[in-house]
């Protein structure tokens, strides 16, 4: 990774009169943390980095800035906002051009080809977080932990994210700035994760499900994480009338899982940023690849990789199938 | 609402068809015990005028403020009651139906379970009707206008009433010539009138009418809009021929490269035409046409030294400058008139239809007895090795009709009788011709069809029940093979020509129309009119109507009733000069809408668009509805994830309620 290309291109990008700002990573304040850094001049690129920890989907912060009032007597402002984005990251963006969530000539997409995330908890497991600053780089298929003196590769399969592990489109699908050689995409696993619960008798699965969401606090984690989770007002917020109970329970709970997933259906670009953001551990993911793979083998489409796309719950085609109706 | 629900429920015995399976007596009670109930009634017709008293009075003795009807299916009554609800000072949009007959007497036997059903349906509408808003029907104004697409007899027919009465008609037509079908046709079943002879001058009056604006050799390119307010945008296709200056000489055609070189279309192919050509001789506008597609001038840039049209034509009307032209006009009401094709013989490979020349179609049968046609009325047919005047001929019934090989389960209505009337004629011109018909049964259900066909039996036609499974050539002759089914007799008969009575098959070119007009089709494929009994000419979308064959095959009697019915329910809205816009229509939530566009891809009649407000000093995109264009079904509101669109009365703290307490819950 070449960083002094990203922050030179970073300068570049902000200094221009229509963008607001870029939004970016920098090293979190503790560990192996990483946090958003939104960099409104020049000097903010100093802190900017890209490492294999960068693993949040900052596409989410685009369809938040039109929900802010305009105080009065300003105007909005309409200047462009760039975004850092990994392959899954453009996903995003495409789908959110498709959903005009935003339009495409309001961002500048600065694409940069991933050759895999670490999931942050695996890491702290098995090289706990200590008071030393740690800078974690790649080291051909491998990772690599810098940490004062100390430096350590990792093999990659020991702390390679689940979704990466999963990840068919590394490099980003759109991107108006492209920061660093295009990755060659690696062997997907098939995803046992999913076929595992789908090889389950029914009263299993319920069972299984059953567990999971009675573990949910609804804290809406990994609504607010998602990116195209994004209604002006959730219908799983609304009063009038109330279709999910705010009561924490099992059967609210699945309702407002299973409502959350059936709105992301032909939607989802798998991020896992849902998943990843769960403070309790529920595997949202399985359930959004479950859907994703019914849309992708039943009707042909995957969201998120063409921003000419039609949306996929808007359209209709005679023949369809309906194998799925019960 | 700051009135307290005061609830009417009137429960309906329709005769017996909700009382003998559904016991009203106890659904009306129950009713009486639901909250809000002021007063719970039965009665053995609620739509009959005593019914309909019943409710009104009950409005004003009781100060009641919503009203429900436990009766039939809200498609045929929802209207009465509404006016009803609207005579005694009501908001007519305070109406819920519960649907206790076709949703439960008509479909369940045990009575006990079937009381048990409507009773819960009765409580559910009482969920929903103290909750719904009152709604007001807004007008706006219609053009006093009507466009009609297709020019045969029933586009004619209908252009004629509808400028008689006054108003505007654009009628457009999409081959160079107004006539349509019937213009190719001889002689009309049962009466033997002459085809031409009665409908060429209505196709004179068509071109003549001061109201009628003819756009022949045209085709609608665009509609937008809704009833009473279409925008229509028509191409007149180039003539290469300045209109105003041929005179119908025919002086070009005859003078043409291509001189007779191509087959005709009118005369399905069996008589020539040149390049530049009049369709037929009584063609109008009697004016000449230019084939793009064949004109050597047009194609491949030169003809000759010069065009010898341009030469031949003294008033110098050929203009090879000319080019199409975008015409827009706004109408208030749209008939379709688009008519049918003849169903392609070559689907039904054992008849031989491309392998012998003397298997002909039934209009190819009418242009070769017609004396307007290539013979000039004389019937002569090669049989492979000469032309000769045919001795023995034979009919092939419902061939492409009734079959579901071909996937064609109707009847086309026509065969039985145009064969009854060509082997007439056939009989008249070869008197010693012997003509065979093979039916699988003869159908003759119009005025003094009957009687036709009694009267062409005894002039000697043998009717023969039987479907011929094969035709061949044997020598010069042409060998049908077929059962007798009367007499379980299989037989192998020889012929000298055989017409194939071929049945009426949707337009091939029909996508166009429907996709422009958003119109359905029936299972048939024919376009699908609104309610099969009592809205045979409407359609769907309201302001556009049905005539004719495009509907389902129909002759000519019938297509003109029914183009004068098209005529006279388009000319309501042109008439009365408003047109009403249901209430009952989809509503943006503009705060919580995220402008995702789905329901606007989703919806079916185009009804909603993206605009850009300001919602709170950002300037974003939300959907907003054209309450004229939308009828309610709700598609957008099933896809939008906001939940941010919702039809008025349909809301779902409207219908959430009354889903409950279809499950019991209170």
């Amino acid at each position: 990774m070449d960083l002094d290309k990203l922050r030179k291109t970073a300068a570049e990008v902000v200094s221009r009169d229509d963008v607001k700002y870029l939004i970016g990573w920098r090293r979190g304040t503790f560990g192996y943390r990483v946090a958003p850094h939104f960099i409104e001049d020049a000097a903010g690129v100093d802190e900017l980095i890209f490492s294999p920890l960068c693993i949040a989907n900052l596409a989410n912060y685009l369809t938040l800035t039109e929900k802010l009032p305009v105080p009065r007597g300003q105007e909005a402002d309409t200047r462009k906002v760039a975004l850092l984005v990994k392959g899954c990251d453009s996903r995003a963006v495409a789908q959110l051009i498709v959903e005009k969530g935003i339009k495409r000539e309001d961002v500048v997409v600065i694409g940069m080809p991933c050759p895999g995330m670490i999931d942050w908890k695996l890491l702290a497991e098995r090289y706990p977080e200590t008071d030393v600053a740690a800078e974690i780089g790649w080291k051909g298929e491998d990772f690599l932990l810098i940490r004062g003196e100390e430096e350590i590769t990792i093999p990659r399969a020991e702390v390679l994210a689940e979704k990466c592990r999963l990840c068919r489109h590394p490099n980003p699908v759109l991107s108006d700035i492209t920061i660093g050689e295009a990755v060659e995409p690696w062997a997907v696993a098939e995803d046992s994760g999913v076929a595992e619960i789908e090889a389950k008798e029914a009263a299993e699965r319920w069972d299984y499900w059953e567990e999971q969401f009675s573990k949910c606090i609804r804290c809406y984690s990994c609504r607010n994480a998602c990116p195209l989770c994004y209604c002006e007002d959730c219908i799983l917020d609304r009063l009038d009338p109330i279709w999910v109970n705010r009561a924490v329970n099992f059967s609210e709970n699945t309702a407002f899982h299973l409502a959350r997933a059936f709105h992301l259906a032909g939607r989802c670009v798998e991020c896992g940023e849902c998943e990843r953001v769960c403070p309790v551990g529920i595997p949202l993911g399985k359930l959004n690849r479950k859907l994703a793979r019914t849309v992708r083998e039943e009707y042909g489409f995957e969201p998120g990789l063409d921003p000419e796309a039609e949306p996929f719950q808007a359209s209709f085609k005679p023949d369809d199938p309906e194998e799925f109706i019960l | 609402m700051t009135e307290k629900p005061k609830l009417g429920v009137y429960v309906c015995h329709c005769g017996i068809n909700i009382s003998a399976t559904v016991d009203v007596e106890a659904v009306s009670d129950y009713a009486q015990g639901l909250p809000n109930v002021v007063v719970a009634r039965n009665y053995s017709y609620m739509c009959s005028d005593p019914g309909q008293l019943l409710i009104k009075d009950d409005i004003k003795e009781y100060g009641l403020n919503r009203i429900v009807v436990a009766s039939c299916s809200p498609r045929m009554h929802e209207p009465t009651f509404r006016k009803a609800l609207q005579e005694v000072g009501l908001n007519p949009y305070f109406l819920e139906m519960a649907n206790i007959r076709e949703q439960c007497s008509w479909v369940h036997q045990d009575r006990e379970e079937a009381t048990a059903k409507a009773k819960n349906l009765v409580a559910a509408a009482v969920a929903k009707v103290r909750l719904l808003e009152p709604l007001a029907p807004r007008e706006v104004d219609a053009e006093p206008a009507a466009l009609v697409i297709g020019a045969g007899i029933a586009g004619i027919q209908a252009s004629l009433d509808i400028a008689d009465a006054g108003f505007k008609v654009y009628l457009v037509e999409q081959s160079p010539s107004v006539g349509g079908r019937m213009a190719q046709l001889d002689k009309t079943f049962p009466t033997l009138d002459c085809s031409a002879c009665i409908l060429t001058p209505k196709m004179v009056d068509v071109a003549n009418h001061p109201n009628i604006e003819l756009l022949a050799y045209s085709e609608v390119e665009e509609v937008s809009g809704f009833v009473g307010n279409f925008e229509v945008k028509v191409r007149r296709k180039a003539r290469y021929v300045d209109v105003s200056k041929c005179t119908g000489c025919g002086d070009c055609a005859e003078a043409c490269r291509l001189a007779n070189r191509f087959p005709s279309e009118f005369d399905e192919g069996m008589g020539k035409r040149s390049a530049i050509y009049l369709p037929f001789p009584q063609a109008v506008p009697a004016k000449y046409t230019i084939d793009p597609e064949k004109c050597l001038f047009l194609t491949r840039g030169r003809c000759g030294k010069s065009p010898k049209c341009v030469d031949a034509c003294k008033p110098g009307a050929i203009d090879f400058e000319q080019k199409d032209e975008i015409v827009s006009f706004k109408v208030g009401a749209i008939i379709v008139a688009t008519g049918f094709d003849v169903f392609d013989a070559n689907k039904k490979p054992e008849y031989g239809y491309s392998d012998y020349p003397n298997v002909i179609t039934g209009l190819e049968m009418e242009r070769l007895v017609s004396a307007s046609g290539p013979t000039g009325g004389e019937i002569l047919v090669d049989n492979g090795e000469e032309k000769i005047v045919p001795k023995e001929i034979a009919f092939i019934q419902c061939v492409g009709s009734r079959d579901q090989s071909v996937g064609n389960e109707y009847c086309s209505r026509v065969c039985c009788m145009y064969t009854a009337k060509q082997a007439h004629l056939i009989k008249d011109k070869i008197p010693d011709a012997t003509v065979k018909v093979y039916y699988i049964d003869v159908r003759a259900f119009g005025k003094g069809f009957e009687e036709f066909y009694d009267r062409v039996r005894r002039e000697g036609i043998r009717y023969v029940r039987g479907n011929p499974s094969e035709i061949f050539k044997e020598g010069n002759k042409l060998v049908v093979k077929v059962e007798d089914t009367l007499t379980a007799t299989p037989r192998e008969d020889k012929f000298d020509l055989v017409v194939l009575a071929v049945g009426l098959t949707p337009r091939s070119d029909d996508r166009k129309i429907i996709d422009l007009l958003r119109l359905s089709q029936s299972p048939d494929r024919f376009l699908m009119e609104a309610h099969p009994k009592l809205r045979p000419v409407d359609t769907a979308s309201d302001g556009i109507f049905l005539a004719g064959c495009c509907q389902g095959p129909k002759d000519i009697p019938d297509t003109v009733a029914q183009a004068k019915g098209a005529a006279a329910s388009a000319m309501i809205p042109l008439a009365r000069g408003k047109v009403a816009i249901d209430a009952q229509v989809a509503e943006v939530i503009e705060d919580t809408c995220r402008g995702c566009g789905f329901c606007v891809s989703i919806c079916p009649y185009s009804a909603i668009e993206l605009v850009t407000i300001n919602r709170m000093g950002n300037m974003v995109e939300v959907a907003r509805v054209n309450e004229a264009l939308c009828k309610g079904c709700g598609s957008c509101s099933a896809g939008c994830l906001s939940n941010s669109i919702q039809p008025r009365s349909f809301r779902d703290r409207q219908i959430l309620p009354q889903i409950a307490a279809l499950g019991g819950i209170e």
